[in-house]
Protein backbone atom coordinates (compact mmCIF):
# COMPACT_ATOMS: atom_id res chain seq x y z
CA UNK A 1 0.00 0.00 0.00
CA UNK A 2 1.09 3.49 -0.84
CA UNK A 3 0.31 6.59 1.18
CA UNK A 4 1.03 8.92 -1.67
CA UNK A 5 4.03 9.46 -4.25
CA UNK A 6 7.10 7.22 -2.98
CA UNK A 7 5.42 6.75 0.28
CA UNK A 8 5.12 3.35 1.39
CA UNK A 9 2.90 2.10 3.95
CA UNK A 10 5.02 1.60 7.30
CA UNK A 11 4.67 -1.48 8.50
CA UNK A 12 7.57 -2.35 10.84
CA UNK A 13 5.81 -3.11 13.73
CA UNK A 14 3.37 -5.44 12.03
CA UNK A 15 6.15 -7.39 10.68
CA UNK A 16 9.00 -6.92 13.25
CA UNK A 17 9.65 -7.12 16.86
CA UNK A 18 11.34 -4.08 16.90
CA UNK A 19 14.08 -3.06 19.22
CA UNK A 20 15.23 0.64 18.44
CA UNK A 21 15.82 1.77 21.52
CA UNK A 22 14.26 4.96 21.11
CA UNK A 23 10.95 3.24 19.70
CA UNK A 24 9.40 1.06 22.04
CA UNK A 25 7.88 3.23 24.36
CA UNK A 26 6.30 5.36 21.34
CA UNK A 27 4.48 2.74 19.57
CA UNK A 28 0.55 3.90 19.25
CA UNK A 29 -2.29 1.97 20.42
CA UNK A 30 -5.20 1.15 18.65
CA UNK A 31 -7.18 4.01 19.49
CA UNK A 32 -4.26 6.55 18.97
CA UNK A 33 -3.79 4.81 15.44
CA UNK A 34 -7.68 5.53 15.14
CA UNK A 35 -7.73 9.28 16.69
CA UNK A 36 -4.58 10.63 14.51
CA UNK A 37 -6.76 9.46 11.12
CA UNK A 38 -10.00 11.48 12.37
CA UNK A 39 -8.13 14.39 13.71
CA UNK A 40 -6.00 14.46 11.11
CA UNK A 41 -7.03 17.85 9.03
CA UNK A 42 -4.76 20.52 10.21
CA UNK A 43 -7.01 22.63 12.76
CA UNK A 44 -9.14 19.58 13.49
CA UNK A 45 -9.25 20.74 17.33
CA UNK A 46 -10.12 24.30 16.77
CA UNK A 47 -13.74 22.62 15.36
CA UNK A 48 -15.49 24.04 19.42
CA UNK A 49 -12.44 26.55 20.35
CA UNK A 50 -14.29 29.10 22.48
CA UNK A 51 -13.75 31.87 24.67
CA UNK A 52 -11.13 32.09 26.16
CA UNK A 53 -9.25 30.67 22.91
CA UNK A 54 -6.61 28.52 24.15
CA UNK A 55 -6.13 25.41 23.16
CA UNK A 56 -5.87 23.52 26.99
CA UNK A 57 -9.65 25.11 27.81
CA UNK A 58 -11.13 23.42 24.89
CA UNK A 59 -13.52 21.00 26.15
CA UNK A 60 -14.46 19.30 23.26
CA UNK A 61 -13.21 17.35 22.35
CA UNK A 62 -11.98 17.10 26.32
CA UNK A 63 -8.62 18.50 25.87
CA UNK A 64 -8.97 20.49 28.98
CA UNK A 65 -10.04 18.07 30.66
CA UNK A 66 -6.87 15.68 29.93
CA UNK A 67 -4.40 18.51 30.84
CA UNK A 68 -5.82 18.37 34.29
CA UNK A 69 -5.74 14.66 34.30
CA UNK A 70 -2.10 14.62 33.31
CA UNK A 71 -1.18 16.92 35.75
CA UNK A 72 -2.93 15.03 38.49
CA UNK A 73 -1.41 11.58 36.83
CA UNK A 74 1.94 13.05 37.38
CA UNK A 75 0.59 14.76 40.60
CA UNK A 76 1.66 18.09 39.77
CA UNK A 77 -0.20 21.50 39.71
CA UNK A 78 -0.12 22.24 36.14
CA UNK A 79 0.28 20.67 32.70
CA UNK A 80 0.68 21.65 28.87
CA UNK A 81 1.41 19.50 26.19
CA UNK A 82 4.43 20.40 23.91
CA UNK A 83 6.01 19.34 21.04
CA UNK A 84 8.26 16.97 22.20
CA UNK A 85 10.38 17.07 25.42
CA UNK A 86 12.67 19.23 23.97
CA UNK A 87 10.18 21.86 23.71
CA UNK A 88 9.36 21.50 27.33
CA UNK A 89 13.20 21.77 28.28
CA UNK A 90 12.72 24.87 25.58
CA UNK A 91 10.29 26.52 27.81
CA UNK A 92 11.75 26.32 30.95
CA UNK A 93 15.40 27.01 30.61
CA UNK A 94 14.26 30.73 28.38
CA UNK A 95 12.07 31.52 31.39
CA UNK A 96 14.67 30.87 34.15
CA UNK A 97 17.88 31.34 32.51
CA UNK A 98 19.94 34.47 31.48
CA UNK A 99 23.14 35.38 29.44
CA UNK A 100 26.08 33.66 31.16
CA UNK A 101 23.91 31.46 34.24
CA UNK A 102 25.27 28.72 34.70
CA UNK A 103 22.66 25.58 34.59
CA UNK A 104 23.39 21.63 35.95
CA UNK A 105 22.99 19.00 33.29
CA UNK A 106 25.05 15.40 33.88
CA UNK A 107 27.65 13.86 31.99
CA UNK A 108 24.73 11.82 30.69
CA UNK A 109 22.50 14.64 29.34
CA UNK A 110 20.98 14.73 26.36
CA UNK A 111 21.96 16.73 23.87
CA UNK A 112 18.39 18.84 23.53
CA UNK A 113 19.15 19.64 27.32
CA UNK A 114 22.61 21.18 26.39
CA UNK A 115 20.53 23.02 23.19
CA UNK A 116 17.85 24.51 25.40
CA UNK A 117 20.69 26.23 27.62
CA UNK A 118 22.60 27.33 24.50
CA UNK A 119 19.50 28.78 23.19
CA UNK A 120 18.57 30.83 26.36
CA UNK A 121 22.30 31.74 26.83
CA UNK A 122 23.21 29.73 29.58
CA UNK A 123 26.62 27.87 30.57
CA UNK A 124 26.43 24.19 30.83
CA UNK A 125 27.99 22.69 33.66
CA UNK A 126 27.69 19.23 34.01
CA UNK A 127 27.88 16.34 37.10
CA UNK A 128 30.33 13.61 36.40
CA UNK A 129 28.68 10.05 36.42
CA UNK A 130 30.05 7.44 38.85
CA UNK A 131 32.41 4.89 37.43
CA UNK A 132 29.14 2.77 37.52
CA UNK A 133 27.65 4.94 34.53
CA UNK A 134 25.05 6.56 37.39
CA UNK A 135 24.97 10.54 38.87
CA UNK A 136 24.69 11.00 42.71
CA UNK A 137 23.64 13.36 44.63
CA UNK A 138 27.22 13.50 46.44
CA UNK A 139 28.19 14.29 42.63
CA UNK A 140 25.86 16.58 42.33
CA UNK A 141 26.67 18.62 45.49
CA UNK A 142 29.99 19.12 44.63
CA UNK A 143 29.34 20.02 41.44
CA UNK A 144 26.75 23.15 42.57
CA UNK A 145 29.59 23.86 45.07
CA UNK A 146 32.16 23.90 42.05
CA UNK A 147 29.53 25.89 40.67
CA UNK A 148 29.57 28.51 43.22
CA UNK A 149 33.40 29.21 42.98
CA UNK A 150 33.76 29.48 39.65
CA UNK A 151 30.21 31.81 38.81
CA UNK A 152 30.07 33.13 42.53
CA UNK A 153 26.71 32.01 42.10
CA UNK A 154 24.71 28.62 42.28
CA UNK A 155 22.75 27.09 39.59
CA UNK A 156 19.63 28.46 38.08
CA UNK A 157 18.33 26.00 37.41
CA UNK A 158 18.84 21.81 37.25
CA UNK A 159 17.76 19.46 34.37
CA UNK A 160 18.02 15.75 35.52
CA UNK A 161 17.38 12.55 33.81
CA UNK A 162 15.74 9.94 35.86
CA UNK A 163 16.96 7.31 32.97
CA UNK A 164 19.65 8.67 31.03
CA UNK A 165 19.70 7.58 27.29
CA UNK A 166 23.44 5.95 26.80
CA UNK A 167 22.46 3.42 29.09
CA UNK A 168 19.50 3.37 30.25
CA UNK A 169 20.37 3.76 33.90
CA UNK A 170 17.93 4.82 37.06
CA UNK A 171 19.60 7.82 38.70
CA UNK A 172 18.89 8.93 42.11
CA UNK A 173 16.61 11.87 40.88
CA UNK A 174 15.12 12.55 44.67
CA UNK A 175 18.51 12.58 46.13
CA UNK A 176 20.05 14.95 43.59
CA UNK A 177 16.74 16.98 43.84
CA UNK A 178 17.23 17.24 47.67
CA UNK A 179 20.49 18.09 47.26
CA UNK A 180 19.68 20.92 44.63
CA UNK A 181 16.64 22.44 46.86
CA UNK A 182 19.28 23.15 49.62
CA UNK A 183 21.07 25.93 47.08
CA UNK A 184 17.56 26.87 46.01
CA UNK A 185 18.17 25.38 42.56
CA UNK A 186 14.58 24.83 40.73
CA UNK A 187 15.18 21.15 39.64
CA UNK A 188 13.63 19.81 35.81
CA UNK A 189 12.76 16.22 35.50
CA UNK A 190 13.70 14.47 32.40
CA UNK A 191 11.50 12.25 32.35
CA UNK A 192 12.12 11.07 28.90
CA UNK A 193 12.40 7.42 29.07
CA UNK A 194 9.75 7.45 32.09
CA UNK A 195 6.90 9.21 31.86
CA UNK A 196 4.14 6.66 30.29
CA UNK A 197 6.68 3.55 30.68
CA UNK A 198 6.63 3.88 34.92
CA UNK A 199 4.70 5.71 37.64
CA UNK A 200 5.80 9.02 38.40
CA UNK A 201 5.29 11.30 41.31
CA UNK A 202 6.34 14.71 40.76
CA UNK A 203 5.96 15.63 44.83
CA UNK A 204 7.34 12.33 45.99
CA UNK A 205 10.60 12.83 43.86
CA UNK A 206 10.59 16.71 44.44
CA UNK A 207 10.57 17.80 40.95
CA UNK A 208 10.05 21.55 40.31
CA UNK A 209 9.02 20.36 36.72
CA UNK A 210 8.03 17.35 35.05
CA UNK A 211 8.97 16.69 31.21
CA UNK A 212 7.83 13.81 29.26
CA UNK A 213 8.10 12.94 25.71
CA UNK A 214 5.23 11.64 24.18
CA UNK A 215 6.88 10.13 20.88
CA UNK A 216 9.18 8.29 23.31
CA UNK A 217 7.17 7.67 26.14
CA UNK A 218 3.37 7.81 25.54
CA UNK A 219 2.75 5.86 22.83
CA UNK A 220 1.56 9.16 21.02
CA UNK A 221 2.31 10.18 17.52
CA UNK A 222 5.95 12.84 17.37
CA UNK A 223 6.46 15.39 17.98
CA UNK A 224 4.31 15.27 21.34
CA UNK A 225 5.31 15.81 25.18
CA UNK A 226 4.37 17.16 28.55
CA UNK A 227 5.73 20.02 30.72
CA UNK A 228 4.01 20.04 34.09
CA UNK A 229 4.52 21.77 36.83
CA UNK A 230 3.59 23.26 40.40
CA UNK A 231 1.35 26.35 41.18
CA UNK A 232 3.89 28.30 42.02
CA UNK A 233 6.39 27.56 39.19
CA UNK A 234 3.09 27.66 36.73
CA UNK A 235 2.84 31.12 37.21
CA UNK A 236 6.31 31.62 35.58
CA UNK A 237 6.61 29.13 33.04
CA UNK A 238 2.83 29.32 31.71
CA UNK A 239 3.18 33.15 32.36
CA UNK A 240 0.19 35.00 29.64
CA UNK A 241 1.43 38.05 27.44
CA UNK A 242 1.48 41.08 28.25
CA UNK A 243 2.37 42.95 24.96
CA UNK A 244 0.83 45.28 22.93
CA UNK A 245 0.76 46.58 19.59
CA UNK A 246 1.69 50.29 19.62
CA UNK A 247 -0.16 50.95 16.36
CA UNK A 248 -3.31 48.40 16.62
CA UNK A 249 -3.06 48.54 20.44
CA UNK A 250 -4.44 45.06 20.13
CA UNK A 251 -3.66 42.68 23.09
CA UNK A 252 -3.57 38.85 23.04
CA UNK A 253 -5.46 37.38 25.84
CA UNK A 254 -4.28 34.33 28.29
CA UNK A 255 -1.94 32.79 25.56
CA UNK A 256 1.26 31.92 27.10
CA UNK A 257 4.30 33.38 25.48
CA UNK A 258 6.65 30.06 26.24
CA UNK A 259 3.75 28.31 24.69
CA UNK A 260 3.49 30.23 21.66
CA UNK A 261 0.01 30.47 22.43
CA UNK A 262 -1.33 27.01 20.81
CA UNK A 263 0.84 24.45 21.12
CA UNK A 264 -0.08 20.96 20.17
CA UNK A 265 -3.09 20.51 18.11
CA UNK A 266 -4.62 18.29 15.87
CA UNK A 267 -3.83 14.47 15.44
CA UNK A 268 -0.50 14.84 17.40
CA UNK A 269 -2.50 16.12 20.77
CA UNK A 270 -5.50 13.66 20.41
CA UNK A 271 -3.19 11.05 19.47
CA UNK A 272 -2.00 11.78 23.29
CA UNK A 273 -5.43 11.79 24.48
CA UNK A 274 -6.08 8.42 22.65
CA UNK A 275 -3.42 6.78 24.16
CA UNK A 276 -3.55 8.24 27.75
CA UNK A 277 -5.47 5.61 29.12
CA UNK A 278 -4.13 3.00 27.95
CA UNK A 279 -0.46 4.65 29.45
CA UNK A 280 -2.30 5.32 32.78
CA UNK A 281 -3.06 1.62 33.05
CA UNK A 282 0.43 0.02 31.80
CA UNK A 283 2.91 2.61 33.91
CA UNK A 284 1.27 -0.11 36.76
CA UNK A 285 3.05 -3.04 35.21
CA UNK A 286 6.46 -1.71 34.85
CA UNK A 287 7.68 -4.85 36.54
CA UNK A 288 6.28 -7.13 33.79
CA UNK A 289 8.60 -5.15 31.53
CA UNK A 290 11.34 -6.15 34.00
CA UNK A 291 10.84 -9.55 33.78
CA UNK A 292 10.30 -9.81 30.01
CA UNK A 293 14.07 -7.68 29.84
CA UNK A 294 15.50 -10.34 32.24
CA UNK A 295 14.51 -12.85 29.60
CA UNK A 296 16.14 -11.54 26.71
CA UNK A 297 19.15 -10.29 29.11
CA UNK A 298 19.77 -13.63 30.37
CA UNK A 299 20.25 -14.80 26.75
CA UNK A 300 22.92 -12.58 25.61
CA UNK A 301 24.85 -12.94 28.58
CA UNK A 302 24.93 -16.67 28.33
CA UNK A 303 26.92 -16.21 24.73
CA UNK A 304 30.59 -15.81 26.03
CA UNK A 305 32.29 -12.71 25.65
CA UNK A 306 29.02 -10.02 25.72
CA UNK A 307 28.97 -7.89 28.46
CA UNK A 308 26.40 -5.59 29.71
CA UNK A 309 27.05 -1.78 30.22
CA UNK A 310 23.89 -0.44 31.67
CA UNK A 311 23.59 -1.30 35.30
CA UNK A 312 22.42 -4.81 35.94
CA UNK A 313 20.08 -6.23 37.28
CA UNK A 314 18.41 -4.05 34.77
CA UNK A 315 15.60 -1.17 36.64
CA UNK A 316 14.51 0.02 32.86
CA UNK A 317 14.02 -1.52 29.63
CA UNK A 318 16.31 0.57 27.20
CA UNK A 319 20.49 -1.53 27.74
CA UNK A 320 23.19 -0.65 26.45
CA UNK A 321 26.05 -4.11 25.50
CA UNK A 322 28.74 -4.50 24.67
CA UNK A 323 29.55 -7.71 22.05
CA UNK A 324 33.32 -6.89 21.05
CA UNK A 325 34.18 -10.28 22.56
CA UNK A 326 31.40 -12.23 20.80
CA UNK A 327 29.41 -10.96 17.97
CA UNK A 328 32.32 -8.60 17.02
CA UNK A 329 34.80 -11.71 16.34
CA UNK A 330 32.73 -12.76 13.57
CA UNK A 331 32.09 -9.68 11.92
CA UNK A 332 36.43 -9.86 11.70
CA UNK A 333 36.44 -12.73 9.03
CA UNK A 334 31.92 -12.66 7.73
CA UNK A 335 31.75 -11.79 4.62
CA UNK A 336 29.48 -8.77 5.26
CA UNK A 337 31.67 -7.74 8.06
CA UNK A 338 29.51 -6.25 11.01
CA UNK A 339 26.28 -6.01 8.54
CA UNK A 340 25.94 -9.76 9.19
CA UNK A 341 24.57 -9.33 12.74
CA UNK A 342 21.46 -6.48 11.75
CA UNK A 343 20.98 -8.70 8.38
CA UNK A 344 20.59 -12.46 10.36
CA UNK A 345 18.28 -10.62 13.10
CA UNK A 346 16.27 -9.07 10.15
CA UNK A 347 15.97 -12.30 8.36
CA UNK A 348 14.67 -13.91 12.13
CA UNK A 349 12.11 -10.67 12.19
CA UNK A 350 14.03 -8.17 14.59
CA UNK A 351 13.74 -4.53 13.61
CA UNK A 352 16.26 -1.81 15.13
CA UNK A 353 19.67 -2.74 15.50
CA UNK A 354 21.71 -0.07 13.83
CA UNK A 355 23.05 -2.08 10.76
CA UNK A 356 26.70 -2.86 10.83
CA UNK A 357 27.21 -2.51 15.05
CA UNK A 358 28.56 -5.33 16.59
CA UNK A 359 30.34 -4.13 19.46
CA UNK A 360 28.30 -1.17 21.46
CA UNK A 361 24.81 -1.24 20.87
CA UNK A 362 21.55 -0.44 22.69
CA UNK A 363 17.86 -2.10 22.89
CA UNK A 364 15.07 -1.61 24.39
CA UNK A 365 12.51 -4.23 25.30
CA UNK A 366 9.86 -2.14 26.49
CA UNK A 367 6.39 -3.21 25.32
CA UNK A 368 7.00 -6.72 24.09
CA UNK A 369 5.00 -9.91 24.90
CA UNK A 370 6.36 -12.43 27.03
CA UNK A 371 6.26 -15.04 24.26
CA UNK A 372 8.08 -12.44 21.51
CA UNK A 373 10.81 -11.76 24.26
CA UNK A 374 11.58 -15.16 24.44
CA UNK A 375 11.88 -14.85 20.73
CA UNK A 376 13.98 -12.67 21.07
CA UNK A 377 16.43 -13.92 23.01
CA UNK A 378 16.43 -17.15 20.91
CA UNK A 379 17.06 -15.36 17.86
CA UNK A 380 19.63 -13.53 19.61
CA UNK A 381 21.22 -17.15 20.79
CA UNK A 382 20.26 -18.46 17.58
CA UNK A 383 22.69 -16.39 15.46
CA UNK A 384 25.42 -16.41 17.75
CA UNK A 385 25.53 -20.62 17.55
CA UNK A 386 24.90 -19.95 13.44
CA UNK A 387 28.13 -18.56 13.47
CA UNK A 388 30.12 -20.76 15.90
CA UNK A 389 30.19 -18.28 18.90
CA UNK A 390 30.20 -20.72 22.25
CA UNK A 391 26.69 -20.29 24.79
CA UNK A 392 27.00 -21.42 27.82
CA UNK B 1 -2.97 -4.50 17.35
CA UNK B 2 -3.03 -8.30 17.31
CA UNK B 3 -0.28 -7.81 13.91
CA UNK B 4 1.72 -5.86 15.97
CA UNK B 5 1.37 -8.35 19.26
CA UNK B 6 2.40 -11.48 17.21
CA UNK B 7 4.96 -10.42 15.36
CA UNK B 8 6.91 -11.83 13.59
CA UNK B 9 5.42 -15.05 13.24
CA UNK B 10 1.51 -13.87 13.53
CA UNK B 11 1.25 -17.59 15.50
CA UNK B 12 -2.49 -16.70 17.02
CA UNK B 13 -3.58 -18.11 20.31
CA UNK B 14 -7.30 -19.04 20.53
CA UNK B 15 -8.30 -15.88 22.18
CA UNK B 16 -6.03 -13.62 19.23
CA UNK B 17 -8.19 -15.29 16.76
CA UNK B 18 -11.89 -15.00 18.18
CA UNK B 19 -10.71 -11.35 18.32
CA UNK B 20 -9.29 -11.25 14.71
CA UNK B 21 -12.63 -13.14 13.65
CA UNK B 22 -14.56 -10.57 15.35
CA UNK B 23 -13.07 -7.77 13.54
CA UNK B 24 -13.02 -9.50 10.28
CA UNK B 25 -16.56 -9.76 10.79
CA UNK B 26 -17.27 -6.02 11.65
CA UNK B 27 -15.44 -4.47 8.98
CA UNK B 28 -17.42 -7.29 6.38
CA UNK B 29 -20.58 -5.48 7.54
CA UNK B 30 -19.11 -1.90 7.77
CA UNK B 31 -17.91 -2.38 3.87
CA UNK B 32 -21.45 -4.23 3.25
CA UNK B 33 -23.06 -1.23 4.97
CA UNK B 34 -20.74 1.66 2.41
CA UNK B 35 -21.54 -0.75 -0.64
CA UNK B 36 -25.27 -0.28 -0.32
CA UNK B 37 -25.23 3.30 0.25
CA UNK B 38 -22.98 4.37 -1.88
CA UNK B 39 -23.64 2.33 -4.52
CA UNK B 40 -27.53 2.46 -4.45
Amino acid sequence: MKCGNGIEARQVNELFINVDPIQAGGRLTGDAIKAIIAYGDGYSVCDNCRKPNRLDCIAKPPIAEFHKDVAAWLNMDAARMMPGARRGFQAVAHTYVSKGNPVLLTSLSHYTEFLAVEGAGGVACEIPADSNHLVTPDAAAAKIEEVKQKFGKAPVLAIIDHVDYQYGNLHDFAGIAKVAHQYDVPVLYNGAYTVGTMPVDGKVIGADFIVGSGHKSMASPAPSGVLATTAERAKEVFRTTGITGDVTGRKFGIKEPELMGCTLMGATLVGMMASFPHVKERVKHFDKELVNNRIVMEALLSIEGTKILSEYPRKHTLTRVDTTGSFDKVAETHKKKGFYFSSALNDKGIFGLIPGATRVWKFNTYGMTEKQARYLADAFVAVAQENGLPVK
Amino acid sequence: MILRETAPTHELDERQKAEAARLLENLERQVSSLKQEMLR
